[in-house]
């Protein structure tokens, strides 16, 4: 028995050795966020400090000029968490109306060349995305869709569409086909049926594929890199606070923190659903 | 009546699937078009363009610090996958157990996987600073001193792949531990019953089992690994020299640096047809593991 305590104990003293190795590089960021400059270059590192707001306010620009430690730098980091969220939103949106119709057709018919279709779908999972950039920053330049928040809407869908698809057909083979034949047999159209009974059961899992594609969108860095450049997301924004040279740290800390906050409060609100959206529906 | 029926049904089907497609297609026409581009000697800002075949290959192919990019993938994805499969399995495992915590903070393992891997990237960096950073201040305990992490070239790769294994580490726990939980309790236990010990279990039971699971993770992980920018532009944009240069972010710099748009495309070609291959070759290991378990 009492060897059983032990095992139990250094079971929970490795599970706690786990989490603080998950946690504690953003428990630390999040202290440096709220650091001064001395603080965060010193050497100890230091673990009890003064905390200040100083760094968001740089950040957001909020701060009187020559009012802090870092002079005149303009920092423009409010408009990148607009943009990142005007991109995700809308690529959210355009991948919900085009998907989920596609993933239903998926689910519930049989056709010709169906599983070449749904396989051609995944594999956009594997598709190297650099190569399309070269060519669509051309094509971008040529029909001034370049900085363009529609032009980055679109190009997003590379890595949305397919994720919304492929999670919509899942979660519509779970609704049991019972229902849609009762509706049938009522004298419901296709439409009608799609709208008033798919749809409904289908909120749960809508709500949850958004929200993990929500976070894709959110991660993604290379495409606004190369194709914008006033209209940058906040993954853009947050390296050029790295580019002044000087040692940027305490800024670039809290940039960080606000590019972590919004996907930290979505898993929140979604555990269960971003753990099947994360492994492409191989978890239920 | 029946025949009218079906017709409508066909229109519908139509209307659900065209505007995936038509977005999706449109992405495979640039795919065709950036393999175009990699025959010809394209440059950003010229508007002469001539088609020259293979050359960018033959050229890329005669150059060492090409091969250098093609090695620096591979070390790359493949040691973050290998040592994300064994963590990921060991954690999964300690997550499986009846331990209070591992209960408590199961969701805790999500962490890593949904911040953007740009800030992770950055957030390491401001950890990693040799002279200031805190994981040196916490390898000084155990007498390492001044290690170097990015800043030298002997390390720069061990860093960031250390980078990638914190990040996605918990990708292969989820999985496995969805595969461990699939295992029936009556398995376990009349093994038990029969006298096998608990390494036994993991080896001939378990193991087997979540075989299948482990190979999955691996196909994304490596795909992604492979293809693998954000993480590396974001800490070392693959240097010290070209210690890191990884085929993603070397065609960045040759076609958005260097403007040479076609050698930038014909890079990304050689680092898409090595996905392709690695990615068959896992999808069919995948298949047979699966068909010996079920």
């Amino acid at each position: 028995m009492q060897s059983r305590g032990l095992a139990s104990a250094m079971l929970n003293a490795l599970v706690l050795l786990v989490v603080m190795a998950l946690a504690f590089p953003i428990i630390w960021i999040v202290m440096n966020s709220f650091k001064e400059a001395a603080d965060i270059n010193a050497y100890p590192p230091v673990f009890l400090f003064d905390p200040t707001l100083e760094n968001y306010k740089v950040l957001f620009d909020l701060a009187d000029a020559e009012a802090t430690n870092y002079g005149t730098l303009k920092i423009e980091f409010f408009k990148p968490v607009i943009s990142s969220v005007i991109i995700s939103i809308g690529a959210v949106l355009l991948s919900v109306i085009a998907g989920v119709p596609a993933g239903y057709a998926l689910a519930r018919y049989e056709f010709r060349g169906k599983e070449d279709l749904a396989f051609f779908i995944l594999s956009f999972r594997f598709a190297p995305v650099l190569l399309v950039i070269i060519p669509m920053f051309q094509f971008f330049q040529a029909v001034g869709l370049y900085d363009s928040y529609l032009g980055m809407i679109w190009v997003y869908q590379i890595v949305t569409l397919p994720m919304i698809i492929w999670l919509s057909r899942s979660y519509v083979e779970d609704i049991p086909l019972e229902m849609e034949e009762a509706a049938a047999i009522c004298g419901a159209k296709r439409p009608q049926i799609m709208l008033q009974v798919v749809l409904p059961l289908l909120r749960p899992g809508l709500v949850g594929a958004s929200l993990l594609v929500f976070l894709l969108a959110w991660h993604n860095f290379a495409l606004g890199l190369i194709l914008t450049a006033k209209n940058t997301p906040v993954t853009v924004a947050l390296l050029k606070l790295l580019n002044p040279g000087v040692s940027f740290y305490p800024v670039v800390s809290a940039g960080l923190v606000v590019s972590m906050i919004v996907p930290i409060l979505l898993i929140m609100l979604g555990q269960r659903h971003l753990e099947r959206g994360l492994t492409f529906g191989a978890l239920k | 009546m029946a025949h009218r029926k079906a017709r409508s049904g066909n229109a519908f089907l139509l209307v659900s699937l065209l505007p995936a497609v038509l977005i999706l297609g449109g992405f495979v026409l640039l795919f065709f078009w950036g393999f175009y581009q990699s025959l010809t000697d394209m440059r950003f800002g010229r508007t002469r363009v001539d088609f020259e075949g293979l050359g960018n290959y033959t050229r890329l192919f005669g150059r060492g610090r090409f091969w250098d990019s093609v090695s620096a993938t591979a070390i790359y994805a493949f040691s973050a996958v290998a040592c994300e499969a064994i963590l990921g399995l060991a954690i999964a495992k300690l997550f499986n157990t009846r331990a209070l915590l591992a209960r408590w903070f199961r969701p805790t393992i999500l962490l890593p996987l949904v911040l953007p891997p740009l800030s992770v990237a950055l957030m390491w960096t401001t950890m990693m600073n040799p002279e200031t950073g805190v994981l040196n201040y916490f390898l000084s305990f155990i007498g390492i001193s001044n290690f170097s992490w990015t800043s030298k070239s002997e390390t720069a790769m061990f860093a960031v792949v250390f980078i990638d294994v914190w990040t996605f580490t918990p990708f292969f726990a989820l999985i496995i531990f969805a595969g461990l939980r699939g295992i029936a309790p009556e398995i376990i236990e009349g093994a038990r019953m029969s006298g096998a010990k608990a390494w036994g279990i993991f080896w001939r039971i378990e193991l087997p089992m979540v075989l299948p699971y482990i190979l999955l993770a691996s196909l994304f992980r490596l795909i992604d690994s492979l293809n693998q920018f954000d993480i590396i532009f974001g800490t070392t944009q693959g240097g010290p020299g070209n210690a890191t240069d990884v085929l993603s972010v070397s065609a960045y710099f040759t076609a958005f640096q260097n403007l040479y748009f076609g050698r930038g495309a014909a890079i990304m070609i050689v680092n898409w047809l090595i996905v392709l291959i690695s990615a068959i070759v896992l999808v069919k290991l995948w298949q047979f593991t699966r068909k010996r378990v079920i």
